[in-house]
């Protein structure tokens, strides 16, 4: 999935270490975000979009792009 | 801080699991050198003659061998400390969980080795099943079966983050679908006559090694 939180950070000039303390997650975990390796839990998602003050929908994007009420 | 337009140094930020591999490497071959030193100076003993020329030559290979990877692994631990940023409280945690299981393990690894040194069928070598005595047995079956539970679910529920209790979680589905399909194999295979006698601390040591490698790789690719 991708995300903009890289962006997001950068442009806060938080490091990953900034970002992971106030997500109580280590750096690697926000790498690992960042780099669309590990996709977060809803509990988590939903504590960076807090974060950033953003809905999730505009920080992940799941490239789901259709009508989900056909 | 960061410069967020320095996309190189963005990239770079966090990947540590390169570095910490190369370190584990490092102390794994600086505890097996100072395990060749130990075997030259008991081979050396063995001959009951002063040390040869030979002996000191290896002694001291072995000696700067040791110098070089203590070295490797400090400037390897600057370059970790130094990626994206300081620790978080939960990687401080975590680190010193490490550090003191590190420490504990290397004390009962020592004892271990100074009481198996006074034993003729060296029972505490690995993979051996020769007889223990009860108090030995007891002391390091409280260790693994008490002790060791308590600091797992002290690191589970207050050092880890959900990437890694994710990365464990993966591990352990590898390690238990290895036993599952391999433990029977192996009987089955025993049981032709193909194969030695299942061994219970191989397939334990297997389970254990893939479930690490796993975790490792899920949480530092």
């Amino acid at each position: 999935m991708e995300n903009r939180l890289r962006v997001l950070r950068a442009e806060r000039q938080w490091s990953q270490a900034e970002l992971g303390e106030r997500l109580d997650v280590s750096r690697q975990a926000v790498n690992a975000i960042e780099t669309g390796k590990y996709d977060p839990s809803l509990p988590l998602a939903f504590k960076i979009a807090r974060l950033f003050g953003m809905s999730i929908e505009e920080i992940f994007d799941d490239g789901f792009d259709g009508d989900t009420h056909e | 801080m960061n410069d967020p337009q320095n996309a190189k140094d963005l990239e770079a930020e966090g990947n540590i699991g390169r570095p910490l591999a190369w370190m584990a490497f490092a102390g794994l071959g600086t505890v097996f050198t100072a395990g060749a030193i130990v075997g030259v100076i008991a081979a050396s003993k063995e001959d009951g003659s002063a040390f040869s020329a030979t002996a000191i030559g290896i002694i001291a290979v072995f000696v700067a061998v040791i110098g070089a990877l203590l070295y490797a692994q400090w400037r390897l631990a600057r370059r970790i400390a130094a990626s994206g940023g300081e620790l978080t409280r939960r990687e401080r945690l975590n680190r010193n969980i490490m550090i003191a299981c590190a420490v504990m393990g290397g004390i009962i690894g020592l004892a271990l080795s100074i009481v198996g040194g006074a034993m003729p069928s060296e029972p505490l070598a690995i993979f051996s099943d020769s007889p223990l005595p009860i108090a030995l047995a007891i002391l390091l079956a409280v260790f693994w079966g008490v002790v060791m539970p308590v600091i797992a679910w002290f690191w589970h529920t207050r050092a880890i983050d959900e990437q890694e209790a994710h990365a464990y979680r993966d591990g352990g589905y590898y390690a238990a679908y290895a036993y599952l399909v391999g433990a029977p194999a192996w009987w089955f295979l025993w049981r032709g006559g193909v194969l030695p006698e299942p061994d219970g601390v191989a397939i334990f040591a297997t389970f254990a090694i893939i479930w690490t490698t796993v975790w490792y790789w899920k949480k530092y690719r």
